[in-house]
């Protein structure tokens, strides 16, 4: 009977957790929601001191510093999942993965100082800026963070593919180019995609190393593109002025409500990617 | 199309391959190896088992206490999680109903997409300012305890699942009721690639920084905590506070340090838990 007590209380419990989590976020940002209505996310502007919340600048900078991540690791990283998987011998092959995911295991403030003494005085002297603080210096660090994670998994997808599907490959003579593009490529996607959507909700989520080089300044690039301009994203917005606000403010309000916005991508993205995973 | 057309493509594939791919494992490596060139000259004995008094702003010795603090927390995170992940682990495969287990294999997915600083956030509100724990180890630990649990979870799942089937179903051939089979059958065979997600999770909770950032650290003062609710010093926080507020170049050779000694730390645990996986399988 204990047993069964433990087991039940403890499944009860954990599986509360994320429930417990959003009602908590939601219970403490309802303030902000109750005096401002909805129309604060949409807002443009975001100045405390004024009682001004808009969430739109972080949103974008967060939405933006993702999709260069994103552009940048996912060719490199298929990519050098393809060379792992079909042309190294295999020695190699288990010494770059065993790198790699030990790479994948680099705590972020590691990458954020890394960032911070090695990538901002790069930017500054290549690009010739005013500050290497920027979007695109967060898309770099975040690419580099995400890179080994997608290398790992999508290795893992081209390696599931059966043999016997690279052998008829061959005794069809259609080329390695056509192997990788018609067999190889389509039957890894589904893990592939796993890959990235997985990367996705870390790189939106990471935090110290991106507020250590984004500059979190509140403002939407102008115009909307201009990927070297300082900017603020959800997690740095929350980790810079979280030990600022006083409890219970409307700035605390809408500090925890970043938060919550968060975590609702993220529940979104794990649904994503949940339900491709039970459907193949 | 003809073979040497076909060729020329495969070459041009291959080649592209190649051109993005080795930058991609190029740069963190160089990265790697650039973060140890940069600890180098503070990496000894000294620096590991020195402690800093505070008032020289973590410039004068060493960081003793940054370390305990990140294992201390990272210990007791695991002390806290593991329980109840084994116990939801063991519910999943003894007690669920198939409802159940896909119910609670949604709920882990999800609650392992959750960025680590949503946790900080709710550990601040629930156990900083409504139980009044304050910023200290104990909410520390049960918010790193919230980050660990779905890795923890799903890890003893697929190892329960590995044990073949058979073996269960003699013992419930046997007549052995759930208790039985859990303490005798599975736990015996299993507890090993167990003790491996543990590290695991260890790992993973020695690499985060922003859920402890506002729940347990402070900058400086503390060797040894005096009890569960006062604040510690964690490696991870030192490197960010050293990175962030000073230009002093020996200031940052001291996150350097510090960064290589954490990235050694994480990795020893990562390759600790291989080995302990193989060994397991056996």
């Amino acid at each position: 009977m204990a047993l069964k007590w433990w087991l039940s209380a403890s499944a009860l419990l954990s599986s509360m957790t994320i429930l417990l989590v959003l009602g908590f976020l939601l219970q403490s940002s309802w303030p902000l929601i109750q005096q401002q209505g909805a129309t604060f996310i949409v807002g443009t502007e975001w100045y405390p001191f004024e009682s001004l919340y808009g969430m739109l600048p972080a949103f974008i900078g967060t939405v933006w510093s993702v999709t260069l991540a994103l552009l940048i690791a996912l060719p490199c990283g298929v990519a050098a999942a393809i060379l792992c998987a079909e042309l190294l011998p295999p020695r190699l092959r288990s010494t770059v993965r065993f790198a790699m995911e030990l790479m994948a295991g680099v705590p972020s403030v590691v990458y954020g100082l890394l960032g911070m003494w090695l990538l901002l005085p790069l930017l500054e002297s290549q690009l010739n800026l005013l500050t290497g603080r920027t979007l695109l210096a967060a898309g770099l660090l975040l690419a580099l963070m995400i890179l080994p994670t997608i290398m790992v998994l999508s290795e893992d997808a081209i390696r599931a593919v059966r043999q016997s599907q690279r052998e008829t490959a061959k005794n069809l003579g259609i080329g390695w180019d056509a192997t990788l593009w018609r067999v190889l490529l389509p039957q890894a996607w589904p893990g592939i995609r796993v890959a990235t959507l997985l990367a996705t909700g870390r790189a939106m989520g990471e935090t110290v190393a991106v507020m250590l080089v984004v500059g979190s300044i509140d403002r939407i690039p102008e115009p909307f593109y201009n990927f070297l301009q300082p900017a603020q994203t959800l997690t740095s917005r929350i980790g810079r002025e979280m030990a600022e606000a006083s409890v219970g403010s409307l700035h605390w309000a809408a500090l925890l409500f970043c938060g919550l916005m968060l975590a609702t991508m993220a529940v979104a993205i794990s649904l994503l990617t949940h339900r491709k995973v039970a459907a193949v | 199309m003809n073979s040497q057309h076909l060729l020329a493509r495969d070459t041009i594939s291959k080649g592209i391959v190649w051109l993005l791919a080795v930058p991609a494992l190029l740069i963190p490596t160089i990265v790697l190896c650039y973060i140890f060139w940069q600890a180098a000259p503070v990496l000894d004995w000294g620096f590991i088992v020195g402690t800093t008094d505070g008032a020289g702003f973590g410039v004068s010795d060493g960081i003793f206490a940054q370390l305990l603090g990140s294992l201390l927390l990272a210990v007791m995170a695991c002390a806290i999680a593991a329980p109840f992940a084994l116990g939801t682990a063991l519910y999943y495969r003894t007690y669920a109903s198939p409802r159940q287990q896909r119910l609670l294999t949604a709920m882990f997915n999800m609650l392992q997409g959750i960025p680590p600083i949503v946790f900080g956030l709710c550990g601040l509100v629930v156990l900083v300012n409504l139980f009044a724990w304050g910023v200290s180890l104990i909410s520390g630990a049960v918010v790193l305890a919230m980050v660990v649990l779905p890795l923890l979870v799903l890890n003893t799942l697929a190892t329960l699942e590995r044990i073949p089937h058979g073996y269960t179903e003699a013992g419930m051939a046997l007549g052995l009721g759930n208790g039985a089979i859990i303490g005798r059958l599975w736990l015996p065979r299993s507890w090993l690639n167990l003790l491996t997600g543990v590290l695991l999770a260890m790992a993973r909770a020695l690499s985060e920084t922003a859920p402890i950032m506002f729940t347990a650290t402070v900058f400086s003062g503390v060797v040894w905590p005096d009890s569960l609710f006062s604040p510690v010093t964690t490696l991870q926080t030192h490197i960010f506070y050293l990175a962030q507020e000073s230009n002093d170049p020996q200031v940052i050779s001291i996150a350097w340090g510090s960064a290589a000694v954490l990235v050694l730390l994480v990795a020893s645990l990562g390759v600790l838990a291989r080995l302990l996986y193989k060994l397991g399988e056996d």
